[in-house]
């Protein structure tokens, strides 16, 4: 049981302040990305007509999450926001998933990546706004109703950041929390596999496209 | 009396895993309660008498999803009852009490909740037979996002249990393990029980239309998602408190600040969640009926849950100063 809670970390002293890296879950985060670089490569080299099964594979997945950007941004943001949601989704599933291979972790099992990502899709949101309203307006927006709501308009809009990156990470690491220890529990015997399918496979997936939308729609909500 | 140490772990252990199986199996017996009527409903009211097979079968699906809230209670009821404590001592105990709280109240929401989609799915198939599988797996993802309080109430209750928080200084400590307990485990009730709504809400919705699944299903996704909102709040200022050294203080009103923190956190939670949940449910419905209008109902379930919220965003505020200030 004592893995619980147990960090591998690489804490560099520089001017005074501590710099901590956690080397497990940026080898894990690498892994992925390099996941995802070859799988992109074998979907797009030689490109048919009649598409073989990985290159149908990544066009099924680009497709759908276009069609999904464009019914809450409209065709014209979608071209430009896709790519940004297509790989969001590529890479929180394969993270999500990662747990499954024996001895590797999910990246997003750490808040690091989880609160990474958020506050990557808050800063777009927010320059999608300023773009697309002007900066007048999108701060007007703050003073709605009232001009003194404004202090809790701004924590309601960093609440958001909070709000989905801990879903993201309660999940996952909820999830590895409860197979560590019912595996201790049952000496590994019977359980585990299905606990595997149903929290890494199963709300894995739901949850990498929960994040997802949640980007998608904070970028709607500014825009508009 | 002298009550050693030992004892007093002992006690809150069993206290702990008492409150954990008894609060635990509220909600999920009520929500299978609601399944099953549903259920019965559907069987009467459907014409052809062959679905009622495919009918029992998707209710005793439906409700072994709702169970497991209460089976997640079961297991940290079990573990408090035969843990061995290496090293007892009186902050152990508040942790231990505070896991069985954190648990037990964490179930009730998740479990009546998720007894809606399996309800509604029910329902759902005696209107419309040959999308059963459709609706079945639509209630399986609905019933499983429904879970996510519970599991992060678990969560939780395992590191009060199992984490060694070290030498931290009882006085104010023991009152910020069990704010902790009490901040997650209420904040769960609302979040649960309002995702279940959305849930419940789409089964109708695909049993009407089948055509706007794919729309009504990640309406229902966002919008149980935003429901949970209030809880993830009360995850957070439960890790605040678990993780936070305290400076050692004798006086009592630094021990009541994190103790209120948590109750505040957690009493602030229950409403948002039910509300957030309830908008969830209205647009949801309305995508059903009326798909070319998903974005707008989006957008408006979005704004409406935003101020719905606010109360939640204000009890995580007072927490927070009651942590980091007072």
């Amino acid at each position: 049981m004592g893995e619980l809670g147990r960090l591998d970390q690489l804490i560099i002293p520089f001017l005074g302040h501590n710099i901590t890296l956690n080397l497990k879950v940026m080898l894990m985060t690498w892994i992925v990305f390099i996941a995802l670089i070859v799988l992109g490569l074998f979907a797009s080299r030689k490109k048919k007509i009649l598409p073989g099964p990985i290159q149908a594979f990544g066009e099924l997945i680009v497709s759908m999450l276009y069609g999904l950007t464009e019914d809450a941004l409209g065709k014209e943001r979608a071209k430009t926001y896709g790519p940004l949601v297509c790989a969001l989704f590529m890479f929180l599933l394969l993270s999500n998933w990662l747990g499954i291979i024996p001895h590797l972790e999910e990246p997003t099992k750490d808040l690091n990546t989880t609160l990474g990502l958020g506050i990557m899709g808050f800063i777009i949101a927010h320059y999608a706004g300023i773009k697309s309203k002007g900066f007048k307006a999108y701060i007007k927006e703050y003073f709605q109703p009232i001009f003194f709501m404004m202090p809790l308009n701004l924590i309601g809009e960093l609440a958001k950041i909070v709000s989905i990156s801990f879903r993201l990470f309660g999940n996952i690491m909820g999830g590895s929390i409860i197979i560590l220890v019912v595996s201790y529990l049952t000496y590994s015997v019977v359980l585990p596999p299905f606990l595997y399918a149903f929290f890494g496979l199963f709300v894995g997936t739901i949850q990498a496209f929960v994040f997802t939308m949640l980007t998608i729609v904070y970028i709607s909500v500014q825009v508009k | 009396m002298a009550v050693d140490v030992e004892t007093v772990v002992k006690i809150a252990a069993y206290a702990g895993g008492g409150m954990a199986m008894g609060f635990g199996a509220i909600g999920a017996a009520v929500g299978e309660g609601y399944t099953a009527a549903r259920a019965n409903l559907a069987i009467s009211r459907s014409r052809n008498p062959e679905i009622s097979g495919e009918i029992f079968k998707n209710m005793l699906v439906g409700q072994a999803v709702a169970e497991s809230a209460s089976i997640f209670a079961l297991v940290i009821a079990i573990l408090l009852l035969f843990l061995d404590v290496p090293l007892p001592s009186l902050l152990k105990a508040a942790a231990l009490l505070a896991a069985g709280i954190s648990m037990g109240f964490g179930a009730i929401g998740s479990g009546v909740g998720s007894g809606y989609p399996g309800g509604e799915a029910c329902f759902g198939i005696a209107k419309q037979p040959e999308i059963a599988s459709q609706l079945t797996t639509n209630m399986l993802i609905g019933s499983a996002v429904c879970q996510t309080p519970a599991i992060f109430s678990m969560v939780v209750a395992l590191m009060l249990m199992f984490i060694e928080f070290g030498n931290a200084p009882l006085q104010p400590t023991w009152a910020a393990y069990l704010g902790a307990g009490l901040s997650m485990g209420l904040a769960a009730i609302g979040s649960g029980y309002g995702g279940g709504l959305a849930a419940g809400a789409s089964c109708e919705g695909i049993s009407r239309q089948p055509k706007t699944a794919p729309s009504v299903t990640t309406i229902m996704l966002v919008g149980q998602a935003v429901s949970q909102t209030p809880s993830i709040f009360g995850l957070l200022i439960s890790f605040i408190l678990m993780f936070k050294s305290f400076p050692e203080s004798t006086a009592l009103s630094a021990a009541m600040a994190l103790l209120a923190a948590g109750i505040c956190m957690g009493f602030g939670g229950i409403g948002p969640g039910i509300g957030n949940g309830m908008a969830a449910e209205g647009a949801v419905r309305w995508v059903a009926r009326n798909v070319e209008h998903a974005g707008d109902l989006m957008r408006i379930m979005l704004v409406g849950q935003a101020v719905s919220q606010s109360t939640a965003i204000y009890a995580m505020v007072v927490s927070l100063v009651l942590i980091f200030v007072v």
